[in-house]
């Protein structure tokens, strides 16, 4: 075998490797959504149609306007599939972008003033504070379910946008101090030392001189704050009772989970939870790997 | 304090300004730690106590004028209990197959992602998406894909002739936890990759380059460098994705609410059952310390093993 013609195999075999890994990584996705503008009736018929054949937006039209869909009247028979909840996903939208917004701005902002302290001060009980935090993280969340209940009970704050939000604070503020002090660390420290020189307190050398260095630490811890907060579905499940605070996976979970759900309507409602996150992935796609990279490896 | 900075102001010294005393520089740093801790704390230290006060007490929802102290009395009903083993048995299987095919899937797809051809940018952007979603997307759209009845996989399966029964992917005991595991390998494998290749980039090229000359095929450089150099990473991806398969809720509450006959209820979705569906607390906080106990010894194992790897 010429090398020639061994380089053109090999860069075909290459190929064909990641055309089977795109297909199990992207297939799932498209085909869930090529399912949410099918009909009812369309998706219940078998075999299925792989592409739909009397393509519609009236699962999303009913998602946002309570129209029934035409595919649901013309079987008749099906009108016990029309799954309400599914009418409460703009909503769950809605709040779990709040509650996640939330999330992400308390982090950057009390995330970077701890980190910045631990990763440039020196005061008495620096490792203990620290290590407790890290030590906090130890703790699986099932283990804390019942008291994370009690307290947010005993707070008033069940179903409310602020118990959800603490909680989160609690899972995501130990990963973003420990990630952001390695990365105010990394930093060269002259140009901070100038700045204190010239008379600029530690948090206008924070604000004006770390930060802007930091940038891309920050976005990283940022997008992981959001996601994890975004995702979170136990403690949304429990901590929520109504669609007063009830989050995306709550109510996709309802939706998905009732024994009569409509399949044309969840397809249609996990799309739509899948367009944050995948913008999201998306738009910070270095930032996250290279987060991850340096989150796993400094462990 | 005050009346020292009033009387110096006008005069302040360059040095006094360079140096604010460490007091007030420890004071700062207190200010800016207060926030955090006091969240962290309220969530962690708060929440060990209660749940160990629980843990030893008769807590029923059902029974809330009874809350006498019974010692390991919970530990021991726990121990007693009709699921225990085959949760403990159920979260193993779990482990032990999901584990490794997230790693092989990881390793593969990592190198993939190191070769030099276009596709790589490509799979690199794409291979990150599944991870971004809750997983209770991953499991929705798994269970629609693997449904019985109307799944595309089924449709695909008999249209091809492959098969000409419907396979109960969800409703056969050994067919759904195959299909947890094909989520779990979904969702999770995407940072596995990501993470190897990090581990794969780091090996200098001369390393190779040396093998090469001494006329090494691939398979030999691939066992005796690429994996002895993976080692470490390959540890971390190891750990974590063990730790996070031993505590897997969310997949299974979607795909197969811990059935069929229980054959996909791990441990933590009885920690769950415990309280809110037998709403027996006690019990149920006992079982989430032996979770949580399990789970330390094997981060502090975990922990061990790095050390000793970092020390080779």
């Amino acid at each position: 075998m010429t090398s020639a013609r061994r380089k053109l195999l090999q860069k075909g075999g290459l190929w064909a490797a990641t055309v089977v890994v795109l297909f199990f990584v992207l297939a799932p996705m498209l085909w869930i959504l090529d399912s949410s503008f099918q009909g009812e009736n369309e998706l219940l018929t078998r075999p299925s149609h792989l592409l739909p054949q009397q393509p519609t937006v009236g699962n999303f039209d009913y998602i946002f306007t309570g129209a029934i869909p035409r595919s649901f009247e013309v079987t008749g028979t099906l009108r016990s599939r029309i799954s309400q909840e599914a009418r409460e996903v703009p909503q769950a939208l809605e709040n779990s972008i709040i509650v996640a917004v939330a999330v992400t701005i308390a982090n950057a902002v009390l995330g970077a003033l701890a980190a910045y302290s631990f990763a440039r001060l020196r005061f008495a009980g620096k490792t203990l504070a620290f290590n407790f935090l890290l030590g906090s993280r130890l703790l699986p969340a099932i283990a804390v379910a019942i008291p994370y209940y009690a307290i947010i009970n005993a707070a008033n704050l069940l179903d409310t946008y602020t118990g959800l939000i603490l909680v989160d604070l609690t899972f995501t503020l130990p990963f973003t101090v420990w990630f952001l002090r390695d990365h105010f660390r990394a930093l060269p420290e002259e140009i901070e030392e100038a700045a204190l020189i010239d008379g600029c307190g530690r948090l206008q050398v924070l604000f004006r001189i770390v930060l802007p260095l930091a940038a891309p630490g920050l976005v990283a811890a940022g997008a992981f704050a959001f996601m994890f907060s975004y995702n979170e579905f136990l403690f949304a499940l429990l901590l929520t009772q109504t669609i007063k605070s009830q989050t995306l996976p709550v109510i996709l979970a309802s939706v998905a989970t009732n024994p009569d759900a409509s399949l044309a309507l969840t397809a249609a409602s996990v799309v739509l939870a899948m367009v944050p996150p995948l913008l999201f992935a998306l738009g910070f796609q270095r930032f996250l790997a290279r987060g991850l990279v340096a989150a796993l490896g400094r462990t | 304090m005050a009346n020292v900075t009033a009387a110096t102001e006008a005069g302040r010294t360059p040095a006094l300004r360079r140096r604010p005393g460490p007091g007030r520089e420890a004071i700062y740093a207190y200010l800016t730690l207060l926030p955090v801790l006091l969240v962290v704390a309220a969530f962690s230290l708060y929440p060990i106590l209660y749940a160990a006060y629980l843990s030893l007490h008769k807590e029923l929802l059902t029974d809330p004028g009874d809350h006498h102290f019974v010692g390991f009395g919970n530990y021991v009903d726990v121990f007693h209990s009709f699921y225990l083993v085959d949760s403990v048995t159920s979260t193993l299987v779990f482990v032990l197959m999901s584990v490794p095919a997230v790693m092989v899937f990881g390793l593969l797809v990592a190198l993939l992602l190191n070769q030099a051809f276009a596709g790589a940018g490509i799979l690199r952007v794409a291979v990150l998406l599944p991870w971004a979603l809750p997983p209770v997307v991953s499991g929705i759209i798994w269970r629609w894909i693997l449904n019985d009845d109307y799944g595309v996989l089924n449709s695909i399966l008999r249209q091809l002739s492959i098969v000409h029964y419907a396979i109960p992917w969800l409703s056969n005991p050994q067919l759904a936890r195959v299909a947890l595991v094909f989520a779990q390998v979904w969702h999770e494998g995407p940072l596995a990759a990501i993470f190897l290749l990090a581990g794969l980039r780091a090996i200098p090229a001369e390393t190779y380059g040396a093998a090469r000359v001494d006329g090494a095929g691939w398979w030999a450089i691939f066992r005796h460098i690429t994996l002895p150099l993976l080692r470490a990473p390959l540890l971390l991806v190891l750990i974590y994705e063990t730790i996070v398969a031993a505590v897997t809720f969310d997949l299974v509450y979607i795909m197969t609410g811990g059935g069929p006959a229980n054959a996909t209820a791990l441990v933590s979705w009885f920690a769950y059952t415990e309280v809110f569906k037998f709403v027996n607390l006690g019990n149920g906080s006992a079982l989430a310390f032996l979770i949580a106990a399990a789970l330390l010894v094997i981060i502090l194992g975990y922990l061990r093993a790095l050390r000793v790897e970092s020390n080779r």
